[in-house]
């Protein structure tokens, strides 16, 4: 049976013919080029090229960008985008993210006519891969407090730091990384073979392991004046990016979780013990109908959202309540689901557990479960919670 | 009989304007399961629909045909509204010219052809590719049966075809093998699965189908008279209940299983 | 009781086997035929076959290769009213142009006929069946192996014929090559071995047995891992989904992982030693018998059916 996503509610016929034509282009794709070599790619440790050449060949790179061979559509198909992705893969889908919303995205919006011109279109064509520095070693949840720093030579800016967990840092071409110049965070364009940078790949990882995860090492890194992002100053320039990613996130995650719950399904009705299908037993239907529950919140949540966003109604919080949601539920999913397919589940023959232990790194990833919760919370009462000073 | 209006002849200068016509079904996608409700199909239940297998290779030769020697691709289909949106799929990987012919509830496949072949004649076509038959109807009366009604020369499970110096060159089985086979004037061919590698769409080719206009066209646009037929649908059914699996014991028996393959099950 | 007109396929010099089945078919509903010999080929053999009104034997050298559009031309002239046509990939061809010639409509691959005229076909795959009543004239085309044959005892007239019709396609190369075996995603018959196997010399025999029936052959998950099989050639979780007519299994236990991949084609035969093995609960067929006593059998019954 080719794959069917779990739809219960039919939001999908919500979207328009335009995105259910970009839908079906990247589930097919994912069908036929992504499943098949997955587990491979998982055990071997790496991203293959060939994906990178096909989301460029697709033009799915930075959807919501316009303009500068950018592919110009809604929030709402970027977001079928991620969720078809990420049904194979998160780490694939985390490649397209930090592409679209972390490199693409800030050039796109803070960068001048010239760095717009010479980075998009060859990003949104896959010829340069690009990346995000902003988490460093000791800097997670809170960025503001980064020691990254930029100093103003005259003639040159340079750099000095770490940043670590950057997906796809050790194949980028390019890198936007923030800085402290003068005390106030900047966006800097790193380029792959300035002196004194180098992004040694982060190796022993039991997550996202179809996806390469780097330390970006500045060691009096030397940059041209005209590399500096002009349009924003402060934490809104990470921020805008995050809030973008995150936004994708909340659509990907459902795509794991669909996966999941496939699987999960079709081995239920297999599995035969003590005679009958475990499908028939209601320990496992009930989970079932819990996954079939929090996947159809968790979409219809992402395409309401994805209307705001693309409306220009919203507000951070109401992604933060999206990506909280439904990456909790994806994981919980993932864990039950794993349940459901017993020792089998522990094989690399089902997607299971290589989603399971992904997911891990998507609840942690882009604001981690907690701090999303104190985002909401503080939003509730107007009281910030993240930090004992006032 | 209808006949064709224009006589073409190809000459060094008409590689720019050949007009490639692919005939394209909408059914079932293959792995859709299918309801029978009322005696009849539910075509309601169907949950995904999609071109017919065989027709994507029709459509990407065309494709490569039309890069190779320029010209036009118009993408036909005769069906209900529904198959729009697969014409829009081709538009998407570079369909020129789209027309749906709406079928009226029709399914005769003889009053089908006649109104492909007027629509082929309709928007002057140089050369027809079809797939080899339909996912739904596993008939194949298509490709030939428009062939006859355009006096056209018919070249049936192709898996290629090349255009050169005003002939048709294509690739078709044979009892020892394959063989090339060339053909002059207008031709149709009807296509098994190729070596060919089907195209993917990409964002650009969506966007731009989305703007495409799909000319809908009638019977009576078309002038065919459908009259009619002396064939009536009965019923469609669910197939025969499969019989409860039938164990033997020992090797002795496997002359009996082969001869029940063939007469009880009908797979060899 | 009308007659049919038959149109007679042959294989070599002799008739196809699918040509009795046309006239058994005429016969079951109480009518005769009226056989069309193309090319003159194997006249004498169809006057013999029992219900046989007469033979119409065609010649002419339209008849040199199969061009369908020259060979219904030729026929046309002979052919009238319900015409049966084996639903060969010429046949269905030859029956399309005729049809379409003479305005009439045509069904194709039919596995059953009564009176009235009433015929059943398989649609979408086989998921679904349509009966239809034809009143009038019309061409159907018989799926091969779907109809009882005819017997000999016949002694018809046979009247020969000359046509004439412009042949359209030329023969530019023939390629004579053995054509590979088909992969298992397209195959409509696979034949899989398991650990059953003993070795991968001895998928020797079950590719010997490919070769007969145009099947693709298949292997487990142990096999590949294991004895190094390509994995192209995986059914299973982590291999190839497939959905043939027929799916074969030799030495298979059936996993759950390997059920995964070949549960839903449409008829399943298993041969295990093992008559425990849990392939036997999902085979409309089992043979419980290791393969080196069930494999040589499998082939000479095959073989045999097959010539």
């Amino acid at each position: 049976m080719a794959y069917e996503a779990l739809d219960f509610y039919d939001v999908d016929s919500l979207l328009s013919e335009e995105e259910r034509m970009v839908r079906d282009m990247v589930r097919d794709w994912v069908d036929e080029e992504v499943i098949p070599n997955i587990e491979n790619a998982c055990r071997e440790g790496l991203f293959p090229d060939e994906w990178r050449v096909a989301l460029g060949e697709m033009g799915v790179l930075g959807a919501p960008l316009k303009g500068y061979g950018c592919p110009g559509l809604s929030y709402a198909a970027y977001g079928v985008i991620c969720r078809e992705l990420e049904r194979g893969d998160s780490g694939l889908r985390s490649f397209a993210s930090v592409q679209g919303s972390l490199a693409m995205y800030p050039i796109w919006d803070f960068g001048s006519e010239e760095q717009k011109k010479k980075y998009l279109p060859k990003m949104a064509s896959g010829e340069w891969i690009g990346c995000f520095g902003l988490t460093e070693p000791d800097y997670g949840s809170n960025p503001g407090d980064m020691i990254t720093k930029a100093e103003d030579k005259g003639d040159h800016y340079l750099i000095n730091g770490a940043k670590m967990w950057i997906t796809n840092g050790t194949i980028a071409e390019v890198a936007v990384v923030w800085a402290k110049l003068d005390g106030v965070i900047r966006g800097f364009i790193i380029e792959k073979n300035d002196p004194g940078f180098s992004a040694p790949e982060m190796k022993g990882k039991h997550s996202l392991k179809a996806s390469v995860t780097s330390e970006l090492v500045f060691q009096d890194c030397k940059i041209p004046k005209d590399r500096m992002l002009p349009g924003v100053k402060g934490l809104r320039g990470p921020f805008s990016c995050l809030n973008n990613a995150r936004f994708g996130i909340s659509w990907g995650a459902l795509g794991s979780a669909q996966a999941c719950f496939d699987s999960a399904k079709e081995y239920a009705m297999s599995r035969i013990q003590f005679n009958h299908p475990i499908a028939s037993y209601q320990l496992v239907q009930n989970k079932l109908a819990w996954m079939l529950r929090e996947i159809t919140k968790g979409q219809l949540l992402a395409y309401h959202l994805a209307q705001k966003k693309d409306a220009g109604t919203w507000i951070p919080e109401h992604i933060s309540l999206a990506k909280m949601n439904n990456v909790d539920i994806a994981l919980e999913i993932a864990r039950v689901a794993r349940d459901i397919h017993g020792a089998n589940g522990i094989l690399d023959e089902y997607p299971i557990m290589r989603h399971m232990a992904n997911l891990e790194s998507v609840k942690t990833y882009e604001g981690t479960h907690d701090i999303h919760n104190l985002i909401i919370g503080r939003h509730i009462t107007g009281i910030q919670a993240f930090t004992r000073e006032a | 009989m209808v006949k064709l209006k224009h006589e073409k002849t190809f000459g060094e200068n008409r590689g720019l304007n050949m007009n490639i016509a692919v005939l394209l079904k909408q059914v079932p996608d293959t792995t859709a399961k299918i309801i029978i409700s009322g005696g009849k199909v539910d075509e309601n239940s169907v949950s995904k629909w999609s071109m017919s297998p065989y027709d994507e290779y029709a459509l990407e030769s065309g494709l490569q045909m039309k890069e190779k020697n320029g010209g036009a691709l118009i993408a036909i289909t005769c069906g209900p509204d529904r198959s729009k949106k697969m014409l829009t799929d081709a538009a998407a990987v570079g369909a020129d010219t789209l027309v749906h012919i709406s079928d009226e509830g029709v399914s005769d496949s003889t009053h089908v052809q006649q109104l492909l072949a007027a629509a082929i004649m309709k928007y002057e076509a140089d050369v027809v590719l079809c797939g080899k038959q339909a996912a739904d109807t596993n008939a194949g009366s298509t490709g030939p049966g428009v062939a006859e009604i355009l006096e056209a020369t018919c070249v049936t499970l192709v898996s290629e075809v090349n255009y050169t110096d005003g002939k048709y060159i294509t690739m078709r089985p044979s009892n020892t093998g394959s063989e090339k086979v060339s053909t002059q004037g207008t031709s149709v061919f009807a296509f098994d699965k190729g070596t060919v590698e089907l195209r993917r769409p990409n964002v650009r080719g969506i966007m731009m189908a989305k703007k495409k206009n799909i000319e809908s066209i009638t019977s009576s646009d078309l002038d065919v008279d459908l009259n009619n037929s002396n064939i009536n649908l009965d019923s469609q059914t669910p197939p025969p209940e499969k019989a409860e699996g039938q164990k033997f014991e020992g090797a002795e028996n496997v002359p009996i299983v082969v001869s029940k393959l063939r007469n009880e099950a009908n797979v060899i | 009781m009308m007659n049919f007109t038959i149109i007679a396929e042959t294989n070599g010099e002799n008739l196809h086997p699918t040509t009795y089945q046309l006239i058994g078919a005429a016969s079951s509903i109480g009518s005769k035929s009226i056989v069309i010999c193309p090319n003159g080929k194997a006249e004498s053999e169809a006057a013999s076959i029992e219900g046989v009104e007469k033979v119409i034997s065609v010649v002419g050298d339209c008849f040199d290769i199969f061009d369908g559009g020259a060979w219904s031309t030729a026929l046309n002239t002979v052919c009238e009213g319900k015409i049966l046509i084996s639903a060969s990939p010429n046949g269905r061809e030859i029956g399309a142009r005729l049809a379409a010639k003479r305005n009439i409509p045509i069904i194709q691959d039919i596995v059953s006929i009564s009176e009235g005229i009433v015929v059943k076909r398989p649609i979408y795959s086989g998921k679904a069946v349509e009966t239809l009543t034809v009143s009038g004239d019309a061409v159907i085309t018989l799926r091969p192996n779907a109809f009882e044959a005819a017997e000999l005892g016949g002694a018809a007239p046979i009247n020969t014929v000359n046509q004439s019709a412009d042949i359209k396609i030329s023969i530019q190369e023939a390629i004579n090559k053995a054509s590979e075996r088909l992969d298992v995603t397209e195959a409509d018959i696979i034949i899989s071995g398991g650990r059953g196997m003993g070795t991968i010399e001895n998928f020797s025999h079950l590719e010997d047995i490919a070769d007969i029936v145009d099947a693709a052959v298949g292997a487990s998950r142990a096999v590949v891992d294991e004895w190094g099989m390509p994995h192209r050639m995986q059914v299973g979780q982590t291999g190839k989904t497939v959905t043939p007519s027929l799916y074969i299994a030799v030495g298979i236990s059936g996993a759950i992982q390997h059920l995964a991949g070949m549960r839903s084609s449409k008829y399943i035969l298993a041969i295990n030693k093992d008559p425990d093995a849990p392939i036997f609960g999902v085979a409309d067929y089992g043979i419980v018998a290791t393969w080196e006593e069930a494999i040589p059998a499998l082939k000479s019954a095959l073989s045999e059916l097959k010539s």
